[in-house]
């Protein structure tokens, strides 16, 4: 790296420590009230809730709101930016950028009482980067001093501190048995773990020792799982048992905008379908005119139009996993072109159309298979015959992906998931080849494709990677290794006596620290 | 009456046998085998034979008819009822919480369902014909052909939105001690007393007609015996023999058939449980789940059998 790229990453750190300390003191500002429970529902299905016999583990918990009993090293904003969490300071060890260095908060005690060390941080990332995808860059930690640590990556990565904020990455005391690592439910967060039921319902009450002076503001938090109950969960909230509702379908955004005492809050973004094409042999998707010609074929604005009720809630993707809020996001110039992807079929052997295999999707968000409906409907127009099929989500994720071995004859399966957004380096690299996501994409695009992602890395300026990241877009659209159609802006309701919950275009990312009520 | 119980005792074993056995090669034997049934239709079609023999093998799928189902008699005799496909966890605990909830649904909902039922029976027949009569009729005919679901939104609508005295929706947690629970779930009860009210209240008043008509009843009056007497003593027990049996498969069906009022509700019963296991595909939860509602009935009929037994000499021959 240069010595003028060199000067630019410092400064930018410097510029980002400025603001994160100017936005931590901001979030210090004491509330006008302390006290009180909030009981909210969560709508949306956790895919891997469905597995856990233990939610306390913050892999499993009922919503993945993982921050209301955890803290991250890091955090990422409304606004996506990131702010520091538990790490006073994250900063590149050298100019390779393959280890990055890390400062931790000093008097953070963990809900046992014990004080977290850089020990801690380092057992956690030991399980984090067996498990979380975006950790397993991860090659060692080093632990330098009680407060130090280092993180060694497998290669340089500009965007490595958005990994310190996944929402998996959580710090947890550690355990000599690293596979025991998390199963107590013990975190540095807010609220401390007072009960849990596996997929139905967790409660909390506040830690007396969080770090964060004077927070939380509620004495208790409570969440309960009402996924696929649409109807349930509301007339849960009008007989005032919930607060709030997290996750709503949108066909309920009208009539709530009319309900009393209740504020709708709309995330910037939220998450959007990834429809994965499974490439292994025989599949109809090793054929790139076939994907593309699918892709060309959903109406996605209508999409948008139809589920989401307008571009106010939802918006139309481009085959990446950048959100469309991204200021990196590349938005397609025709978002539909019937006479292409007939054209396509045409020129792939199926002049009268084509019969694609069964689509399995599981109602993960509550309006997924009008969704999954919509899309099935408009491809019949370019002469596509798409079956679909809807799964509990219960084992989902294990059902799609096949426990991801072939030789068992576990194939992944032409599936659905949902993807929230992140930073631009960890949205792009979910379309890695040797991710299920991509469906095992290969070939000159995807080396081609790999390549601009690893010179991304290793840039440090953010204008300089926005050229890079628009061509990798291209190759998306061009190649089409899974579709994304569109996405949605996260909306949740709550009482208007309810105060400072906001939404986060990251369900998972959301905040309970400052959330307090009035009488 | 000691060589009756053992005799009902002994014949509820043999029908729990065969109902066992049915269950058995109804979900094994018949065409789709819990492997079957767990894949997609794709996979099915693109697996090999060979890896599909070995998953079939993983799961014990692949021994004879009846070493299989010797294997599920042996697994009953030690409580033992298998494991999920999905997670692997044993099919006893996942089943025994919801069970118990919903046991204590419905044995609450006799509690309280069998008195009210019994005085609106008798407050009907003692005015057959009359506008008392005519209005408990009507009512329990009415409470018994409306759905649950309906009634169960009507009873949130009213008590817990516009009247908010109740909880919509439970919220208490499965393992959450039965207290918590049933104190979090009026209108799911009241829901389920109101179907239980009409139907047991229209067969014991038919029960009362009858007996309040028969021979001993008139003789009973022309001996001067008080009229509170008659029915207390003489009618009323007379009355509880057909009643007995109606009751008993109604509080089996109340275990395993409130599905409907459990989805309404959220409440954690084996009814929502066997939903979930249903759409998991989760073969050796629905045995287990037929098996145990199979276990109601026969532990119902047994105890209305002795029940009546005790009521009427006649039957213990």
């Amino acid at each position: 790296m240069s010595d003028l790229a060199r000067r630019h990453l410092l400064g930018a750190g410097a510029a980002f420590l400025g603001a994160l300390d100017a936005s931590l003191a901001q979030a210090q500002q004491p509330s006008p009230r302390r006290g009180g429970a909030l009981v909210y529902a969560q709508m949306s299905g956790n895919r891997r809730g469905g597995d856990a016999s233990n939610s306390r583990h913050p892999y499993y918990m009922v919503d993945l709101i993982t921050r209301s009993a955890y803290n991250t090293l890091a955090w990422v904003d409304e606004e996506l930016k990131l702010q520091l969490e538990l790490a006073t300071r994250i900063a590149p060890a050298d100019d390779t950028l393959k280890v990055w260095e890390v400062t931790i908060r000093e008097g953070v005690r963990f809900h046992d009482g014990r004080m977290m060390t850089a020990g801690d941080v380092a057992a956690s990332f030991e399980l984090h980067r067996r498990r979380n995808f975006a950790s397993a860059q991860i090659q060692r930690t080093e632990v330098v001093n009680p407060t130090t640590i280092r993180f060694h990556l497998d290669a340089g990565n500009s965007e490595f501190p958005f990994v310190l904020a996944e929402y998996d990455c959580v710090v947890m005391p550690a355990n000599p048995d690293f596979e025991r690592i998390g199963m107590e439910g013990i975190g540095t967060g807010p609220f401390r773990i007072t009960s849990n039921d596996p997929q139905r319902r967790m409660t909390f009450e506040r830690f007396e020792d969080y770090w964060r002076q004077g927070f939380p503001y509620l004495d208790r938090l409570e969440v309960v799982n009402r996924e696929g109950q649409t109807e349930a969960a509301l007339a849960g909230y009008r007989a005032r048992q919930f607060d709030a509702m997290l996750n709503i379908d949108p066909r309920l955004i009208r009539q709530m905008e009319r309900e009393p005492q209740t504020d709708l809050v709309a995330a910037a973004s939220g998450d959007q379908a990834v429809i994965i094409l499974p490439k292994h042999p025989g599949s109809a998707f090793n054929d790139a005119r076939i994907r593309r010609a699918l892709s060309a074929a959903i109406d996605r604005e209508g999409l948008v139009r139809i589920v989401y009720g307008g571009t106010r809630w939802g918006w139309v993707g481009n085959d990446s996993h950048l959100a469309a809020a991204d200021p990196m996001f590349v938005a397609p110039e025709r978002p539909r072109d019937l006479a292409l992807a007939r054209r396509l079929l045409a020129e792939a052997g199926h002049p009268n159309g084509i019969t694609l295999p069964t689509l399995y999707y599981a109602p993960q968000w509550p309006e997924m298979a009008r969704y999954f409906q919509f899309i099935q409907e408009s491809v019949r127009e370019a002469g596509i015959t798409l079956p679909i099929e809807e799964r509990p989500n219960d084992g989902y994720q294990r059902f799609r992906m096949g426990e991801l071995d072939v030789s068992r004859g576990n194939w992944h399966k032409f599936a659905y998931t949902a993807v929230g957004p992140r930073n631009p380096g960890i949205s792009l690299f979910r379309m890695r080849p040797a991710n299920n996501e991509s469906g095992y994409w290969s070939g000159p695009a995807a080396d081609r494709y790999m390549a601009l992602y690893a010179r991304a890395m290793l840039t440090a300026e953010a204008a300089a990677r926005r050229a890079i990241y628009a061509e990798m877009q291209a190759i998306l659209r061009e190649e089409a290794p899974a579709i994304l159609p569109a996405g949605r802006n996260n909306v949740l309701i709550k009482r208007n006596t309810v105060h400072n919950l906001r939404n986060h275009p990251q369900h998972w990312s959301i905040r309970w620290d400052d959330v307090y009520r009035s009488a | 009456m000691i060589a009756l119980i053992l005799r009902r005792g002994a014949l509820s074993l043999v029908t729990l046998f065969l109902l066992a056995s049915f269950i058995f090669f109804a979900t094994e034997v018949l065409p789709g085998d819990a492997l079957d049934v767990s894949l997609s239709a794709d996979e099915i079609a693109n697996m090999p034979a060979e890896v599909m023999a070995r998953r079939k093998a993983e799961l014990g799928l692949d021994r004879p008819i009846l070493e299989r189902y010797w294997g599920f008699l042996g697994g009953l005799l030690r409580f033992d009822l298998g494991r999920t496909i999905i997670t692997r966890a044993p099919v006893g605990e996942i089943i025994a919480m919801p069970l118990r909830n919903s046991v204590a649904l419905a044995g609450v909902t006799l509690l309280l369902a069998l008195p009210v039922a019994l005085a609106i029976a008798m407050a009907a027949a003692q005015a057959k014909g009359r506008a008392v009569d005519n209005a408990v009729s009507g009512a329990a005919i009415i409470g018994y052909s409306i759905p649950e679901f309906v009634t169960g939104l009507l009873l949130i609508a009213v008590f817990a939105v516009w009247w908010p005295l109740f909880p919509a929706t439970i919220t208490a947690s499965t393992n959450d001690p039965l207290g918590v629970l049933l104190a979090a779930a009026p209108l799911a009860i009241a829901t389920t007393i109101i179907g239980s009210v009409a139907y047991l209240g229209r067969i014991l008043r038919v029960g009362l007609i009858e007996v309040m008509a028969a021979d001993f009843v008139e003789r009973l009056h022309l001996s001067g015996i008080p009229r509170w007497r008659i029915i207390w003593l003489h009618a009323l027990p007379a009355a509880m023999i057909p009643g007995l049996s109606a009751a008993a498969l109604y509080a089996a069906s109340l275990v395993s058939g409130v599905v409907v009022v459990e989805m309404v509700f959220a409440y954690p019963g084996i009814g929502a449980e066997l939903v979930r296991a249903v759409t998991r595909r989760e073969v050796h939860v629905v045995q287990a789940i037929a098996l145990a509602a199979a276990i109601c009935v026969v532990l119902f009929n047994l105890l209305a059998d002795l029940g009546i037994a005790a009521l009427d000499p006649r039957t213990r021959r």
